[in-house]
């Protein structure tokens, strides 16, 4: 039973209703403010910060000091810390796959902890829009996502740049890096024993040459069959000892065969190559932390959406790269890393470890994939996950 | 939009159900402005719930309900804007101070709201602390944030869940002042309680709710006024004093006990039986020593009120 008589009591004369602020606070667009108060809360987490810079720059910055050090007390048994292939190596192995896992552990703990720290309650009972609470951490995130993912591979990059090798190692033969099919054809004329023992070539040599240690450097030279002494080429029938002059026209053909694959072979990388590299981790990582943002969002809660977001980059998206499924083909065009790696910049070997999607001498993606549909991909990944995200946050009971 | 209505709250037929559960049965609650209205049940009542519904924390099944006058949810945001509340055990960032904890809630406000930060954590009592971790802080500390949280708002109405818990003596009668004093300002402060000697010093009017129903509600005095008339009667003779009341027309409950007689009359008995009964028992030869009114308290009205109720079903 409910009695509704006499219930006013005598209270003070109350103050007249004021006008609610004019703030906008229906609005779906986050201010400012609640931009860089949502980015110093994510950046006040000590521990996951720590853990962050560790992963993303401490594990590559490491292991090139390592190789600083090494190459710094024993120069002939350990290469420069730099160059090409350790860019490369680094790039698309460790930075790419360490970025994504770090920008999505950030976005799950952004997407999860007002919940389960019971903030979001707080949050709701100002009025404030709960749609623009949920795009407040879209920036917030990205504004220490990004500049960590930056600092990483620009470590990478000085390091790969000032420390690279003075020369190129091109299949076991040192010889200058970027010269022209001309000057190849020159170094290969005034090298031939290099040239005709250390370069691959694809057809008989038309002369013989000792290669070892009393011949030309060769790779195979003190592991060789004849104890360190590999006779490569068999003379023509008619030719009793080869000239040099025979010598030169064979190192020169090679050369002139070898030159497509020397040609992408360099001492470090170059300033578009590092330029491409970058934005390319860079969208990783802002896919990983969008996603993971909405997973997070999602669930309500941080373990599990870090799982999810690792078995999803570190096993399903290699399983799905090196496997085609006939009837499945479009579903795995739908997996945002194996979109993310058609977008890689040519240089990079494949980033699962499958060779070279652009790269060089690398075989092709095995789910053929489009430009268009690859961004496609990632844009709906993008829109999607924000808006499953954004709508889990606006209907759940605070 | 808001309109000039007397209610702090109004709400009519507010229905919530959790599958077959119905946490809040159709309540109709109206809260009048610049009051402290004490909001009681036991628990599992629906209190909670019904708070959640009010903020848009959840969504109501049924009923109607408006806030300051604006309509709930349609002027939700208007609405709350002018409210603030603390739902549940108050909880926060622990690895932020509660300056920053603050900070955070504010820059969902107003722009106003970031100059009210230190004032609010100066009223209530932990501006010292205010740049330590809130992991650091005690029950009763996080209590007084919770409190703060509210005040950036600068609210017209404040909706306080359970803000005694945790609070130590002191605590309590420093939130009890606060809370006085805030509406002396002219704002209405719903309090929800399950101590009612608090609700009882603290508020002017109340409502009581069980099993998602709202049963009674209205001023403190008024609700009291209803209830039984006690006197303690200390007494020669209580067992023939009692014979001798007993012999009487009063309707009074009689009840012997350690200090003497304890009487209760029905409510509504007028004041001059008091006199009656003090005649009744001279003329018989019991010499009174202490004739006492024992004013109904509100934690005996609501235990009055909750068994009668259940006696009824």
């Amino acid at each position: 039973m409910t009695t509704l008589t006499d219930v006013a009591a005598p209270a003070p004369d109350p103050v007249p209703l004021r006008r609610a602020p004019r703030d906008h606070r229906g609005s779906w667009i986050p201010t400012g403010g609640m931009i860089a108060t949502r980015f110093m809360e994510l950046r006040k987490r000590r521990g996951l910060m720590i853990a962050l810079i560790v992963v993303n720059i401490g594990i590559p910055t490491l292991f090139l000091v390592i190789r600083l050090l090494a190459h710094a007390f024993a120069p002939k048994s350990y290469g420069p810390a730099g160059g090409y292939d350790i860019y490369t190596s680094l790039v698309a192995g460790v930075m790419y796959v360490f970025g994504f896992i770090v920008a999505a552990t950030l976005g799950c703990t952004a997407g999860s902890v007002d919940l389960t720290e019971g903030m979001f309650r707080h949050l709701v009972v100002t009025g404030r829009s709960r749609l623009s609470l949920y795009l407040a951490r879209i920036p917030a995130g990205l504004a220490i996502v990004v500049p960590l993912v930056a600092i990483g591979f620009t470590i990478v990059c000085a390091v790969c740049v000032f420390a690279a090798p003075t020369t190129l190692n091109y299949d076991g033969a040192n010889l200058p890096a970027g010269l022209s099919l001309a000057g190849f054809e020159t170094w290969a004329w005034d090298h031939p024993g290099q040239a005709i023992c250390d370069l691959p070539y694809q057809a008989p040599i038309t002369t013989s040459i000792q290669c070892g240690p009393n011949g030309p450097v060769s790779s195979n030279g003190p592991n060789g069959p004849n104890g360190g002494v590999i006779v490569k080429g068999t003379p023509p029938p008619a030719v009793v000892a080869p000239t040099p002059a025979t010598n030169r026209e064979q190192a020169v053909k090679i050369a002139r065969q070898d030159y497509a694959d020397y040609r992408v072979h360099f001492l470090y990388p170059s300033n578009s190559l590092m330029i491409k590299s970058g934005l390319w981790l860079e969208l990783e990582a802002v896919i990983g932390f969008i996603v993971g943002l909405g997973l997070g969002s999602l669930l309500g809660q941080r373990t599990v959406a870090v799982i999810l977001m690792i078995v999803l980059e570190v096993i399903l998206t290699p399983i799905v790269s090196t496997h085609v499924i006939p009837h499945l083909v479009n579903l795995e065009r739908g997996v945002v890393g194996l979109a993310t790696a058609h977008l890689e910049p040519g240089g990079l070997p494949f980033a699962f470890g499958g060779g070279g999607g652009g790269g060089p001498g690398g075989r092709s993606l095995l789910v053929p994939e489009s430009t268009t549909v690859a961004v496609c991909v990632i844009v709906a990944w993008l829109v999607g996950w924000t808006a499953l995200g954004a709508w889990r946050m606006m209907t759940r009971d605070a | 939009m808001a309109t000039e209505s007397q209610w702090a709250v109004e709400t009519h037929g507010l229905t919530k159900r959790f599958g077959p559960n119905v946490a809040v049965n159709g309540v109709e609650l109206l809260v009048p402005r610049g009051c402290a209205f004490g909001y009681l049940g036991p628990n599992g009542a629906g209190k909670t719930t019904l708070i959640r519904v009010l903020l848009g924390l959840t969504h109501a099944d049924a009923g109607t309900m408006s806030l300051l006058g604006c309509s709930v949810p349609r002027h939700r945001a208007e609405a709350l804007a002018r409210v603030g509340a603390i739902v549940d055990e108050p909880r926060f960032h622990g690895h932020l101070t509660g300056r920053q904890n603050l900070q955070v809630l504010a820059a969902a406000r107003e722009p106003a709201a970031r100059d009210r930060v230190g004032p609010a954590l100066e009223r209530v009592g932990i501006l010292h602390r205010a740049d330590d971790r809130v992991s650091k802080y005690s029950m009763g500390m996080r209590q007084r944030l919770g409190v703060a949280a509210c005040l950036i708002g600068d609210p017209q109405l404040l909706i306080l869940d359970e803000p005694m818990n945790g609070l130590d003596p002191a605590g309590m009668h420093e939130m009890r002042d606060m809370i006085l004093s805030l509406v002396a300002e002219g704002r209405t402060v719903v309090l929800s309680s399950h101590l009612l000697d608090e609700v009882q010093r603290t508020c002017d009017a109340v409502a009581i709710v069980d099993r998602g129903s709202v049963i009674r509600q209205g001023p403190i005095s008024e609700l009291l006024a209803g209830a039984s008339l006690v006197l303690q009667v200390e007494c020669s003779e209580p067992d023939r004093a009692r014979s001798l009341l007993d012999a009487t027309a009063l309707g009074a409950q009689i009840e012997v006990g350690e200090p003497g007689l304890g009487i209760s009359l029905p409510a509504g008995t007028p004041r001059d039986v008091i006199a009656e009964i003090n005649r009744i028992l001279v003329e018989g030869g019991i010499s009174v020593y202490r004739l006492e009114e024992i004013q109904a308290s509100l934690e005996s009205w609501f235990l009055q009120v909750t068994s009668r109720l259940g006696d009824s079903e």
